[in-house]
């Protein structure tokens, strides 16, 4: 079963001489539970994609559809739930919410949607990432590696029906990325979720079932 | 889970404390000027209110009179009266000098109506015991404290009464000119002859019962107070009915709204709520700026709009919070304390103002709201920006820069000031704000700056006093009497007295006809369509077509008000039309040839008005004068003088001369023509200059004689009159000051914010200009410009609008009042912008101090 399905997305920046064409003309299906990397140069349109699943842009022309739901009919206030239910990010930068603990960054996502988390799942989550030490510290006080094991249990928390990474091993070295990218690779197996990743590392890339390569907006393989 | 989106208000508050600070001052700030205006209005309305009873001499809502003792009783039972005080006049005592007495039995509840319960010692009791205020103990020789002696001479029912009565308490004076003596119910028992009811057969007031009361509601009050009126058999309106019951609603108790005040308090509301909006505005705008990343991510993870907004309202409501309680507190003592300020606007209309303000919860919850309206109007904007925010864009969003941006770049080696000044304008709308609260806080200063300097005092003075000094009898000072009769006149020994004085120069006695000279009556052909009994001079009164007043003499015409004076007194009049020597216009007049007619002055030209009924007759237009019925004079008019309240009387008061020749025409003549045609001639007052050096010591002369010679003169000196005057530029200078002041505080409190937010939010590129050689002191150098630039372009604009606007608005509103002469200044606006050109320069110098510390590299990580 596919879990997004895009039609002949194309996605445009700007206007007259200034246009962009981020994206043009994507046609992609991308099978639940399964692990896809997405590979290209700077500026060949893979964040736009990416946030385009996410729900974060409007297509220019075309459809995607996420978990059964064509985006293109939410409103902007189904969209914000969409987000919160159905997708999980994670960024370069972390992005943790710095007045907040470990703890409760990880389930601000449910906090927001005034859901009760399921301890089992919370736990089962903080001891594969290995944060169990940590839930009452505070951001700034954990290594990069900590802090974006934060971002991936809070992009889990709400059980979303696929996990968006952009970058995610960015601003690692060699050995925490290889640790950071099994540790999300890893959970989302164990909880059988759809992960789609950006990355720069082809070494990264092998661990993934499948890999798209864009190319000034193109999918070229 | 509601309680993370506290948890991430309260640390997020916790977190952003320059923010807070800044927040909360501008919260303050808008609660302090609402506090001190409702204050000041509210204040305004009760010591109004009070002034206005006080000067009535009740608090009541209304009162009763000429009852007898049934009425009084079925007034008690009344369902429209809450309490009813019983009051029986006896009359006015009849040994008194400067002060006049009122002699009445009063229990308790009328004597706390009518503000003469004994603020020392007790209650009357006793027959012989009364009580009275400290004014009238002192003018009937009495010793200043209870029990003292003191003898009170009155009439009644046609018999004269001498008592012997002792004080058992006494109350500070309300009134300059008459006070209360009360008695308590013994004496009414003691005398039951002075209390015979006989009202209905002669009109005399004692016997009867009078009652000021309050009432359950004041809903058609009036109403029923005339039916009560007509239900026990009384006459509500007639005068001269045998059973006249007059039932009077207290107007000063229940005041209708006046439409002036509440257009100014909307003005000052409205022009407050801009100022906070200014303020509060620039706060949260750049708060949300500050953290629009992170409002971006929120939304990313799915935080609603509605839950973005929520998160910043609260933090809003927690700074109102701390903000408006400080605010109220500290404005309810400033308005506190101007509101003296303020009541002296009124001293010219009322003497013995009292200026009361409780802090009632009234002004407080008024404040509050007034304060809460503009935090919520203020948080508007920047609260939809930071939920309207789109997610990714958010993390794209740098400062919004124009074009200027790119002379940046190219001039990093280039000057400094060029550099600051492309930094300018980055967000226009905020640049605008700080440009507009500085330049109101230059324009209104200006603006008040001017009215207070074209306030006219000599205007003022010139209208109430023409000489330096002028002694009269202290009934010409009393706004209900008036010098009308020949033993009001000054002693011959009191004006010599005062005449041997050093330094006396171009004295004038001034003489008048009183009541008595029925004798002397003028002719120029004025007819009258009725005639009838004056009310107030037991003259008869005629009337004009014009409906002007003349009482009338023995043979029927007008004995009008006929002066006689000095040169020097005349002399020092406004003489305008005919002959407008003085000397010569004095020679001819001595020599029977005319007369000097005033006519009264234009207030707004200090000229005759000619637009007025009184100014209808012409230079030349003969006046023919009658004693004992024989003409004896033919005088035409020679000249005309603008007529002021120095002519009339004295000060504003005019009563004598209107009790004696109504709108009789004004007429001066030499005191030689003067003395040859009044049998007996009087003269009411004593006008002078002093030399300068001297004029302190008359003072003191005066008031010591006044005190212990000759206790029947007043004086009014054209110092006191200025003083008086000095009263109302203080007030428009101070409350006008305060605005200005308040509108400056606005400004530098945006100015200081937008420094220092754009220091925090460029620390990394100021960073990187150091790391790249740019060296502190250049840094400070460049943000000192920055202010600069501010402060000079709102001083620019501000000197312009000020400039506008003084020659057009204010110039209509200061000409339209007559003790207002126009006069330009930029004074105040120069004074404005240097205090704002320098706190520009020094506001990014500590600002710098305080917030761009650490080491280049530390500043670069922070940034990233
Ligand atoms: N919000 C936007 N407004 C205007 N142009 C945009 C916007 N987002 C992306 N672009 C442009 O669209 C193109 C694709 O950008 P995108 O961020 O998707 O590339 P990318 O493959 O993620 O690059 P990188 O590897 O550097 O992250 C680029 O030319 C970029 O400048
Ligand atoms: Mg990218």
């Amino acid at each position: 079963m596919d879990i997004v399905t895009i039609h002949n997305l194309k996605k445009n920046f700007g206007k007259g001489f200034r246009l962009v064409k981020a994206l043009d003309g994507i046609d992609l299906s991308i099978e639940k539970g399964k692990f896809t990397v997405i590979i290209g140069a700077s500026g060949s349109g893979k964040t736009t994609l990416m946030n385009m699943i996410g729900g974060l842009y409007e297509p220019t022309e075309g459809t995607v559809i996420v978990d059964g739901i064509n985006l293109a009919e939410l409103t902007e206030e189904q969209l914000t739930v969409f987000r919160r239910r159905k997708v999980g990010f994670v960024f370069q930068d972390y992005n943790l919410v710095p007045e907040l603990t470990i703890k409760e960054n990880i389930l601000f996502p449910l906090s927001l949607d005034d859901s009760r988390p399921d301890e089992v799942f919370f736990s089962e989550i903080v001891d594969l990432l290995g944060l169990n030490e940590k839930l009452d510290a505070y951001p700034y006080m954990l290594s990069g590696g900590g802090q974006q094991c934060t971002a991936i249990a809070r992009a889990l928390i709400t059980k979303p029906a696929i996990i968006l990474a952009d970058e995610p091993t960015g601003s690692f070295d060699v050995k925490t990325s290889q640790n950071v990218a099994g540790l999300l690779k890893m959970t989302t197996e164990t909880f059988h979720q759809t992960l789609i990743m950006i990355t720069h590392n082809l070494e990264l890339a092998q661990l993934a079932d499948c890999v798209v390569r864009l190319q000034d907006g193109r999918i070229v393989e | 889970m509601k309680e993370m989106l506290r948890t991430l208000a309260r640390r997020s508050f916790a977190t952003s404390r320059v923010r807070n600070l800044i927040a909360v001052l501008a919260i303050a700030l808008t609660a302090v000027l609402f506090t001190s205006v409702t204050t000041i209005g509210l204040g305004f309305m009760e010591s109004l209110t009070l002034t206005m009873q006080i000067q009535k001499g009740s608090s009541s809502d209304g009162d009763f009179r000429n009852m007898t003792a049934e009425q009084f009783e079925a007034l008690q039972q009344a369902d429209f009266v809450d309490q009813a005080g019983l009051r029986m006049p006896v009359g006015f005592l009849s040994n008194t000098n400067r002060h006049n007495i009122e002699f009445d039995v009063v229990d308790q509840t009328q004597a706390d109506l009518t503000f003469c319960s004994p603020s020392h010692g007790e209650m009357p009791e006793a027959a012989n015991e009364i009580v009275t205020s400290d004014r009238a103990l002192i003018d009937l020789g009495a010793e200043l404290k209870i029990g003292a002696e003191v003898t009170i001479e009155f009439t009644a029912h046609g018999q004269e009464y001498s008592l012997p009565m002792v004080v058992s308490g006494w109350y500070e004076a309300t009134n300059e000119q008459t006070s209360m003596m009360i008695a308590g119910t013994a004496f009414l028992d003691e005398y039951p002859a002075i209390f015979e009811y006989t009202y209905d057969k002669d009109a005399e007031i004692a016997g009867t019962y009078w009652s000021d009361f309050t009432a359950t509601s004041t809903v058609g009050l009036q109403e029923k107070m005339q039916d009560f009126s007509r239900d026990v058999g009384g006459n509500p309106e007639d005068v001269a009915a045998s059973n006249y019951l007059p039932a009077v609603i207290n107007t000063m108790t229940n005041p209708t709204a006046d439409p002036s005040l509440i257009f100014m308090a909307v003005v000052f509301i409205v022009l407050f709520i801009f100022c906070g909006y200014l303020l509060i505005y620039n706060v949260f705008d750049i708060a949300v700026m500050q953290e629009i990343r992170r409002y971006g991510l929120y939304r990313t993870i799915g935080m609603s709009k509605r839950q973005v907004k929520k998160l910043i309202n609260r933090q809003a409501l927690w700074l109102s919070c701390i903000g408006i309680p400080i605010g109220l507190i500290i404005g309810f003592f400033i308005g506190k304390a101007a509101l003296p300020k303020v009541m002296t606007f009124l001293a010219v209309s009322y003497t013995n103002i009292v200026s009361e303000v409780s802090p009632s919860p009234l002004i407080f919850l008024g404040a509050t709201v007034l304060s809460a309206l503009t935090v919520f109007l203020s948080t508007r904007k920047p609260v939809r920006v930071a939920a309207n925010i789109s997610p990714i864009e958010a993390f794209r969003y740098v400062e919004s820069n124009t074009g200027k941006r790119t002379s940046k770049k190219s001039s990093l080696g280039a000057s400094i000031p060029r550099l600051a000044w492309s930094n300018l304008g980055r967000n226009g709308r905020r640049t605008f704000f700080i440009m507009v609260s500085l330049m109101l806080c230059i324009v209104l200063l200006n603006c008040i700056g001017t009215a207070a300097n074209s306030m006219d005092i000599e205007k003022e003075v010139a209208l109430m006093i023409r000489s330096d000094f002028a002694v009269v009898n202290a009934d010409s000072t009393n706004g209900q009497k008036g010098f009308s009769l020949r033993e009001q006149a000054l002693s011959q020994q009191t004006v010599e007295d005062i005449a041997a004085q050093p330094g006396v120069i171009d004295g004038s006695l001034v003489y008048k006809n009183t009541l008595e000279d029925t004798n002397v009556t003028f002719d120029w052909g004025a007819e009258f369509i009725e005639i009838e009994q004056s009310p107030n001079s037991g003259l008869m009164e005629g009337m004009t077509a014009n409906y002007l007043f003349y009482n009338l003499g023995d043979d029927g015409n007008p004995i009008c008000n006929v002066y006689g004076m000095e040169e020097t007194a005349i002399a020092r009049m406004v003489i305008e039309d005919g002959e407008t020597d003085a000397h010569t216009l004095y020679e001819k007049m001595q020599n029977g040839e005319g007369v000097l007619l005033g006519v009264q002055v234009d207030y707004q030209t200090m000229q005759i008005d000619k637009s007025s009924d009184f100014d209808f007759l012409n230079v030349g237009d003969v006046i023919t004068v009658y004693k004992n019925g024989e003409p004896v004079m033919e005088l035409p008019i020679l000249a005309k003088a603008a007529r002021n309240g120095d002519d009339a009387e004295i000060g504003i008061t005019a009563n004598g001369p209107l009790t004696v020749g109504g709108d009789g025409l004004f007429l001066y003549l030499p005191t030689s023509i003067y003395k040859e045609l009044y049998d007996e001639p009087v003269a009411y007052k004593y006008a002078f200059n002093v030399e300068e050096s001297q004029r302190e010591s008359m003072t003191a002369f005066l008031n010591d004689y006044m005190k212990n010679v000759d206790t029947s003169i007043n004086y009014l000196s054209a110092d006191s009159a200025r003083e008086n005057a000095e009263g109302t530029r203080t007030m428009i200078k101070f409350v006008g000051g305060l605005v200005g002041i308040i509108f400056g505080i606005a400004g530098v409190l945006n100015l200081i914010n937008m420094v220092i937010t754009t220091i925090l939010t460029r620390r990394h590129e100021f960073a990187t200009m150091q790391s790249i050689g740019m060296t502190n002191r250049q840094l400070t150098k460049m943000m000192i410009f920055e202010g600069t630039y501010y402060a000079a372009g709102a001083c620019l604009f501000g000197l312009v609008l000020a400039t506008i606007l003084n020659l057009t608005l204010v110039k209509s509103i200061v000409g339209s009042i007559w003790y207002f002469t126009f006069r330009f200044t930029l004074l105040p606006a120069l004074i404005v912008s240097v205090v704002l050109l320098v706190v520009g320069a020094i506001v990014p110098v500590l600002a710098l101090k305080f917030f761009n510390k650490g080491s280049i590299v530390e500043q670069l990580r922070i940034a990233e």
